[in-house]
């Protein structure tokens, strides 16, 4: 006990500043997102009846299209207001992770090459892997759990902006929860990587910038292939013209029609190949080329949405956040490697 | 004690870049105990030698052992036979004394934390001070007392006097030579400040452009040469001294002894002339 005690106090110290600024900054951010959340929660207690009958959590707005009554028009001005002031909020969910791996990940190494201090650490280490991992570890879990504290607010928040439970529901996806903290390890195990490699701290911070935006970038695009790959067709109403109950929850892919014959076609593409120059739509989501066709009944396609289905939000939390730790462990290889061979300043 | 030198290279030539030699094939064998004194001027190659040995460097060519050990191949065996001071003592801005001594212990298990504090309390480094508010004198202090904590049976140590003002540069001095005799130690101190290894080490290794150019004991180093103020059949070669007038090392009998700095001086200017004749 007394060990870890003093291995966690040289580890603080090793990196104070950037520490406590994260700390501070990622501390503000949560105490921000759960005021933000308890203020929005608070507008369904004063009127449940006006949040509700403007669609706010339940995606139907007032039936007649007329707006919201006189006595709930104020009531929800603020809460518009606030919800998107709050939802500006939610971004900062989605880069603390990668704010983390620059500021706390990339000074790691290259500070102690810089700094010379590797010199004396890897001459008393007998093995500089091992000296890696503890040097790491402190800092790691230190950056998690204030990860944890901002997946955990910001997985409040995004509720109280949606009003409704999010268990299901691809809200806010990649902004709160699980992978708010496994981006920050694989940010922070990339920003490692390239701090060992430059050697140099405020290089290794730029590079760093750099590095773990074009990895990650390339993780959303990778994604959303992904994504694409798996999502399927969803009409808005059935042949017999009754509507399809609404999936709130789940991740929108694409937008555009399905033709006679089963298959996708996006508006962009229908006008493109020139199938479509206008097109007239009944309230049943039925499109057809023309103003002729429509009296005449012959459907183009149906109005359809490409998405994955909120049951499916668990499954692909899951596997977005695997992916990022998995590409963390990667980068600690990475750097595990470019520690044992790299010579000291 | 066992004869086999702790530490040797055979052949060891380092290139950096593609035309940088800092090693050009060097054979040394280095023998237990005592203080070796690595002498030669800036860029000599010393500290690439001893970042060799510690297996910060990879050789070009050749090889070096550390008590039998390649440090390449096995870096853990070799290390564990080390203790190194590194020639700026870089320490933890953020960590106090008694951090560096914890940290240390923790990176190596078997560092005596309590040989290392004494030493500093000897010297009035209080444990509590911030590394970064110690003096040049007391950060190599601790760099040393850290080395010396590891209890390694071989301390190397790269021009760690070289910023120290001459006080300081005596009680590190006092210090190494105390430790490495009273636990039996070798050591391997690189300098290039003549005078202030003189007193303390046993050995010489002159090094300069690359190669070794002298490598014998101090005794028998003075011993062997003297100063002739007129050119001389045996001189090892000739440089100005501090009058202006022209002398010559010899290795023999001439006009005076030589001291140990004429000596290093006379066979930097023999590396140089071969290299000029080169």
């Amino acid at each position: 006990m007394s060990s870890l005690l003093t291995w966690a106090r040289i580890a603080f110290r090793q990196q104070r500043w950037e520490l406590i600024l994260v700390s501070v900054g990622v501390t503000g951010v949560a105490a921000g997102m759960l005021w933000f959340a308890s203020t929005l929660d608070a507008f369904r207690a004063v009127s449940p009846e006006c949040l509700a009958g403007a669609g706010i959590g339940s995606g139907f707005a007032f039936p007649d299209d007329t707006g919201p009554p006189v006595e709930c028009q104020s009531l929800l001005e603020d809460f518009y207001s606030t919800q998107s002031m709050a939802t500006n909020l939610m971004s900062m969910a989605w880069a603390a992770p990668f704010g983390l791996g620059v500021i706390l990940g990339a000074p790691i190494v290259a500070r102690e090459i810089d700094g010379g201090t590797a010199q004396l650490a890897w001459s008393l280490s007998r093995s500089r892997v091992s000296w890696l991992l503890r040097r790491i570890a402190f800092v790691a879990l230190f950056a998690l759990a204030l990860l944890a504290v901002v997946a955990v607010a910001s997985e409040l928040l995004a509720a109280a902006i949606q009003q409704r439970d999010l268990d299901e529901d691809f809200a806010f996806f990649g902004q709160r929860g699980l992978p708010v903290v496994a981006r920050g390890a694989g940010a922070m195990m990339i920003g490692t990587l390239v701090g060992a490699f430059v050697g140099r701290v405020l290089p290794a911070i730029l590079a760093s910038v750099l590095v773990i935006g074009l990895v990650f970038v390339g993780l959303s695009l990778a994604h959303d292939r992904w994504n694409e790959s798996e999502a399927r067709m969803q009409r808005f109403w059935d042949e017999a013209g009754n509507p399809v109950p609404f999936d709130m929850g789940a991740l929108d892919v694409d937008y555009g029609l399905q033709t006679p014959d089963g298959e996708f076609l996006s508006y962009g593409e229908a006008y493109e190949r020139g199938l479509l120059t206008e097109t007239f739509q009944d309230d049943q989501g039925r499109v057809y080329a023309s103003a002729a066709d429509l009296q005449a009944g012959k459907v183009f396609g149906h109005d359809v949405r490409v998405s994955i289905p909120g049951e499916r939000y668990p499954e692909l939390l899951i596997r977005d956040s695997a992916v990022a730790v998995l590409v963390g462990g990667a980068a600690l290889g990475g750097t595990a490697a470019v520690v044992r061979r790299r010579r000291p300043r | 004690m066992s004869d086999d030198p702790v530490l040797t290279t055979r052949a060891l030539a380092k290139r950096y870049g593609r035309r940088t030699w800092a090693l050009t094939g060097i054979d040394l064998d280095i023998p237990q105990g005592g203080i070796t004194a690595l002498v030669g001027p800036n860029a000599a190659g010393k500290s690439t030698l001893i970042k060799t040995w510690v297996g910060f460097e990879r050789p070009t060519r050749g090889g070096v052992t550390v008590a039998g050990i390649d440090p390449w191949r096995d870096r853990a065996g070799a290390l564990g036979h080390l203790g190194y001071v590194p020639q700026s003592p870089a320490l933890y801005d953020g960590l106090s004394v008694a951090d560096h001594l914890d940290l240390a212990r923790q990176l190596r298990p078997s560092f005596d934390r309590e040989y290392a504090r004494a030493r500093l309390a000897q010297l009035d480094i209080p444990a509590d001070r911030g590394a970064r508010s110690l003096s040049g004198g007391q950060q190599a202090q601790v760099a040393l007392a850290m080395a010396l904590g590891t209890r390694a049976p071989i301390l190397l140590l790269d021009e760690p006097l070289a910023s120290l003002d001459p006080l300081a540069r005596r009680e590190f001095l006092h210090v190494l030579t105390d430790a490495v005799r009273g636990d039996g130690a070798t050591a391997l101190l690189s300098s290039h400040i003549v005078t202030d290894v003189e007193q303390a080490c046993d050995r010489l290794i002159v090094l300069g452009v690359g190669r070794v150019l002298l490598h014998e004991t101090v005794a028998s180093a003075l011993g062997a040469h003297s100063i002739s103020t007129t050119e001389h059949p045996d001189a090892v070669a000739s440089f100005g001294a501090p009058d202006g007038s022209r002398i010559y090392l010899v290795r023999g009998t001439a006009d005076r002894p030589a001291s140990l700095d004429e000596v290093v001086l006379g066979y930097l200017a023999s590396g140089r002339s071969a290299v000029a004749a080169a």
